[in-house]
């Protein structure tokens, strides 16, 4: 099962399309509600980052028997020190983003708490591409 | 489960006798829990949450609420109305309670009492479970049956956010009735009626959502009962019952939006409308959305005096509402009535506290196409597939309010693909240019 999802840059009303649908798939599958919580945040901050830190970018979501892994692309700076990023409480978020509630630097952190792998390759002037795996249960 | 195999007993009927088939319920019912069949609609037990929302969109009226035969009331020696402040918020602000009161003594009633005398006993109650219960931090009110079948029904990860305890009518009734067995009456004697504004209060009396037996033994339409009150008021307006009713302004107020909230703290919320629940819920689940405290949630817009079976406008009934608590208020304030001065005696006020609380609220998805992943896997494919073939248009003449619906249908063995128009003619194209080339012979493969 496939889904793509377009991100639109700059636009946080928007962000959180893709991870309502993924969410009503995943109830129809009957996957146990904690790990559609877990699946519906990680995604949520990442294509909030695609939003307020890049210039948007692409959603693919591949769902099958045992797991459900979700690619988030951008075209964007790229991510200097990821290290750096990982660190809960970093952030680079302007004012602009700040005073929309964004920008606790919790977004990368979450991610990776909440998903059982998580990839990021980066490259500085092209874009970001994080890679996110839950394994299903229901 | 109820007599007819489902889990939830339903007050919302349709009349196929009047029913044109005309699908406006069918868009408006936020669970998609009716379909056309036949030209008549029907609706789907397990995803109604009688909400009402379709009764109010119905242009023939062919959507009924049953209620209790009104003769049940001679099964028993004492007659006790429930009523809800609503009901007072129909009429007209120089009737008085008491009026009003003396009406339905008239009409059979043994003695009248208000749900909202446990409100205070109840916000205590509440703010103890909440303490009890600090690995939550978003808890839903019990109040609006309604609500807490959504619930179950599209946010089965959310039935641990409500609060575990009764609703504030069935804690009404169990006072009543323990303080009248108390009392030395039989169990057998005592009649407790409801005076109901909605379908969603009528289904959770019949079939409460912890699968107990209510302890209200019947329920009246606020809409009927209105008409006799209303009857009678105009031919003998002198009638009055004394009473020694003590409500507060807050106790009036509480089936009002924020009626509930207002007693907690400033990071509560009030929700009131279907629509706006489900939006709000969505984001709870998502945990874009948290309180920290208690989410008051409504099905009507304006609450309770937007249930269905309310005659009067609802903004009007709020504002008569308010104008009423802020008389109450002004007034130097009355004496607690007996009914709250027994929440004093400590032992009744910890029998009834153990006696409403409530073991588990079960979640009931109406969204999961099969416990097994690998199957409903492929379901969900089907559904994409034929969603594919299907025009998008939401124009309902398949008997589903979407064409999501019907894809959905379709792969539950619940209707046919072809039963979309648009869909059909595809396919008979697809024949035609099949016979074309094989012949016509093909039709009886
Ligand atoms: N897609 C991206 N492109 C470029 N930089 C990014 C991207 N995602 C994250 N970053 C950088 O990593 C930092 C930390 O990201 P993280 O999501 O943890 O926090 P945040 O977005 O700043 O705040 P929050 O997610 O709590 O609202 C960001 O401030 C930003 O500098
Ligand atoms: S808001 Fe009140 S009237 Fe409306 S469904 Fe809920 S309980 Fe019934
Ligand atoms: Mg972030």
């Amino acid at each position: 099962m496939h889904y793509t999802f377009d991100i639109e840059k700059g636009n946080f009303t928007n962000a959180g399309n893709a991870s309502g649908s993924v969410k009503k798939t995943l109830k129809q599958l009957n996957v146990d509600p904690s790990s559609i919580k877990r699946i519906v945040v990680a995604l949520y901050e990442a294509e909030i980052n695609a939003v307020a830190h890049a210039y948007g970018g692409k959603i693919d979501i591949d769902i099958d028997g045992d797991k459900i892994v979700m690619v988030v692309a951008d075209q964007g700076p790229g991510i200097p020190n990821i290290e750096l990023a990982m660190t809960e409480g970093y952030s680079t978020a302007s004012q602009k983003v700040r005073e929309m509630g964004f920008g606790a630097g919790m977004g990368l952190p979450n991610m990776k708490k909440n998903t059982d792998k998580l990839d990021i390759q980066t490259e500085l002037g092209v874009g970001t591409t994080i890679t996110m795996t839950v394994f299903l249960k229901n | 489960m109820s007599e007819n195999g489902s889990y939830f007993y339903h007050a919302l009927r349709v009349d196929r006798n009047v029913c044109t088939g005309c699908t406006h319920c069918l868009r408006s019912c936020p669970t998609e829990a009716i379909r056309i069949r036949k030209g008549k609609a029907v609706i789907y037990s397990n995803k109604c949450i009688d909400c009402g929302e379709c009764f109010k969109v119905c242009p023939s009226h062919a959507i009924y609420i049953k209620q209790d035969d009104f003769e049940l009331l001679d099964d028993y020696k004492y007659r006790i109305a429930l009523v809800p402040a609503t009901f007072i918020g129909q009429f007209a602000n120089d009737v008085k309670t008491s009026q009003i009161y003396a009406c339905l003594k008239k009409i059979g009633f043994t003695h009248t009492y208000e749900v909202e005398h446990a409100v205070s006993f109840l916000i205590e109650l509440y703010k103890q479970y909440m303490a009890e219960h600090d690995e939550i931090d978003t808890f839903i009110s019990p109040y609006c049956p309604a609500i807490v079948r959504l619930i179950q029904v599209r946010f089965p990860s959310l039935v641990h956010n409500i609060i575990h305890l009764n609703a504030p009518l069935d804690i009404a009734s169990i006072v009543i009735r323990q303080r009248l067995v108390e009392a030395g009456i039989p169990g057998e004697d005592i009649g407790i009626f409801y005076v109901s504004p909605c379908a969603a209060k009528i289904a959770a009396v019949k079939s409460p959502a912890e699968g107990k037996k209510s302890i209200i033994t019947g329920v009246i339409n606020m809409d009927f009962l209105y008409n006799k009150v209303k009857l009678m008021l105009s031919n003998s307006k002198s009638i009055v019952e004394p009473i020694n009713h003590s409500l507060t302004g807050n106790d009036v107020l509480w089936g009002l939006t924020t009626g509930e909230s207002r007693n907690f703290n400033n990071s509560c919320f009030a929700v009131d409308g279907i629509r706006n629940a489900i939006e709000f819920l969505e984001k709870v689940e998502d945990e874009e959305i948290s309180a920290n405290g208690l989410v008051e949630m409504r099905a009507c817009d304006q609450s309770c005096v937007g249930g269905v079976l309310c005659p009067t406008n609802r903004f009007v009934a709020k504002q008569k509402l308010k104008a009423r608590a802020e008389i109450i208020d002004s007034k130097p304030k009355k004496e607690d009535s007996d009914h709250k001065v027994a929440f004093n005696n400590k032992e009744f006020a910890e029998k009834i506290a153990e006696m409403v609380k409530i073991d588990e609220i079960k979640p009931r998805s109406i969204l999961k196409l099969n416990d097994n992943l690998q199957i409903a896997l492929r379901m969900v494919e089907n559904m994409k597939r034929i969603e594919g073939m299907l025009p998008g248009i939401d124009c309902s003449a398949c008997g589903a309010p979407t064409c999501n619906a019907l894809a959905e249908d379709v792969i539950r063995n619940e209707s046919k693909i072809e039963n979309c128009i648009f869909a059909h003619k595809k396919m008979e194209e697809f024949y035609k240019v099949m016979f074309d080339i094989w012949g016509e012979d093909l039709k009886t493969l």
